[in-house]
């Protein structure tokens, strides 16, 4: 793991504010919308790992897809660890889920310094 | 609005992805977002109904899978340009995407970056692949072929009759029943043994069968 990796990569987070300059609400509103979804897939997550399998796997693979497109980069690696654990079967420990929250947490932050707290999902806004 | 903009289906199962290639998308003038597909029947149905120039596709939708859809775009004569978004690089898929018609592969994480250069790339007829258009899709086919083939069973300079003789060994095979699979001489059997150790550097029955498990020596279909 690169010890500089941050939680959200700059490129990708200020190209696509650029491409969504003239919808600043639409650009924090689609950020809002990740954080929850992400959070809620986490919860998922948490429910299926101990039957662990194809569940795990498709629920790690969609948050690393959004993860990857608005550039939650550590998410994404950490989710594409646990789809691949999925996929060889290998089961999936609280560990692993608490460091993909922590990382999420990372993100939140960033996030809120950046857009400020309404971009946070109204029931995380403690977390 | 350009008049003769790029028409574009994006097909994936998340809907923040959707609208974060959408957003990336209306930045640029030429390129119109004329659909949004949940899985891969509505990628379909969008697809004949709408006859983008172009479809965005990921190829991990429940339903019917992108590399499904993919298939069945290819087998409907569709004129759509598909690009696949992948969340990483697999060779396999990517020769296989290729194979089924795709005409860019887009990494999510790269798609700011580099999509709406890959959508115009492939709108002039060109490839995309690695972030950068293809130049000779012949070479980077054999290439990929190349690279995604089975690797060549290492014999470790082993005939093929001692490659024989270590099959049994594996299966527990004495000298006696080789000897007498091959209608050969216990001695000879002997012989080819003496042979394998020196040439593998092992030194006895047991080393041997591990050798040849950890080194794929057995055929395909064997020892597994």
């Amino acid at each position: 793991m690169p010890e500089t990796e941050t939680p959200l990569t700059t490129e990708v987070f200020d190209q696509l504010q650029q491409a969504m300059a003239a919808d600043r609400a639409g650009f924090t509103e689609l950020y809002r919308e990740y954080l929850a979804d992400a959070w809620h897939t986490l919860e998922l997550l948490r429910e299926a790992a101990p039957q662990g399998g194809e569940e795990v796997r498709q629920r790690a693979h969609y948050l690393r897809s959004s993860s990857l497109v608005l550039g939650a980069h550590k998410v994404a690696r950490m989710a594409a660890t646990l789809e691949e654990n999925a996929r060889a079967s290998v089961s999936t420990d609280d560990n692993a889920l608490d460091r993909i929250a922590e990382a999420l947490r990372e993100v939140q932050a960033e996030l809120a310094e950046r857009l400020g707290n309404g971009v946070i999902p109204a029931d995380k806004t403690a977390a | 609005m350009a008049a003769t903009s790029i028409r574009v289906v994006i097909a994936d199962d998340h809907p923040v992805v959707r609208v974060g290639l959408r957003n990336m998308l209306q930045a640029d003038p030429a390129i119109r977002v004329v659909g949004e597909a949940r899985d891969g029947v509505e990628a379909l149905e969008l697809a004949r109904s709408l006859r983008p120039d172009v479809l965005l596709l990921d190829l991990a939708m429940p339903n019917v899978a992108g590399m499904e859809a993919l298939r069945e775009m290819t087998a409907g004569n569709l004129d759509t340009h598909t690009i696949v978004l992948t969340g990483l690089i697999d060779k396999r898929q990517v020769l296989e995407a290729l194979q089924l018609g795709a005409r860019g592969v887009v990494l999510k994480d790269a798609a700011v970056e580099h999509l709406s250069a890959c959508i115009r790339a492939v709108m002039q007829g060109q490839y995309w692949l690695e972030g950068r258009p293809v130049q000779n899709l012949v070479q980077v086919l054999r290439d990929l072929t190349a690279q995604t083939a089975p690797a060549p069973r290492k014999t470790f300079g082993l005939t093929a009759r001692e490659l024989e003789v270590v099959a049994l060994i594996t299966e527990g095979c004495t000298n006696k029943d080789i000897a007498k699979t091959f209608g050969i001489s216990e001695e000879t059997v002997k012989r080819h043994l003496t042979n394998i150790f020196n040439k593998l550097g092992v030194g006895n029955r047991l080393e041997l069968a591990l050798f040849a498990l950890n080194h794929s020596l057995l055929p395909v279909g064997e020892g597994n």
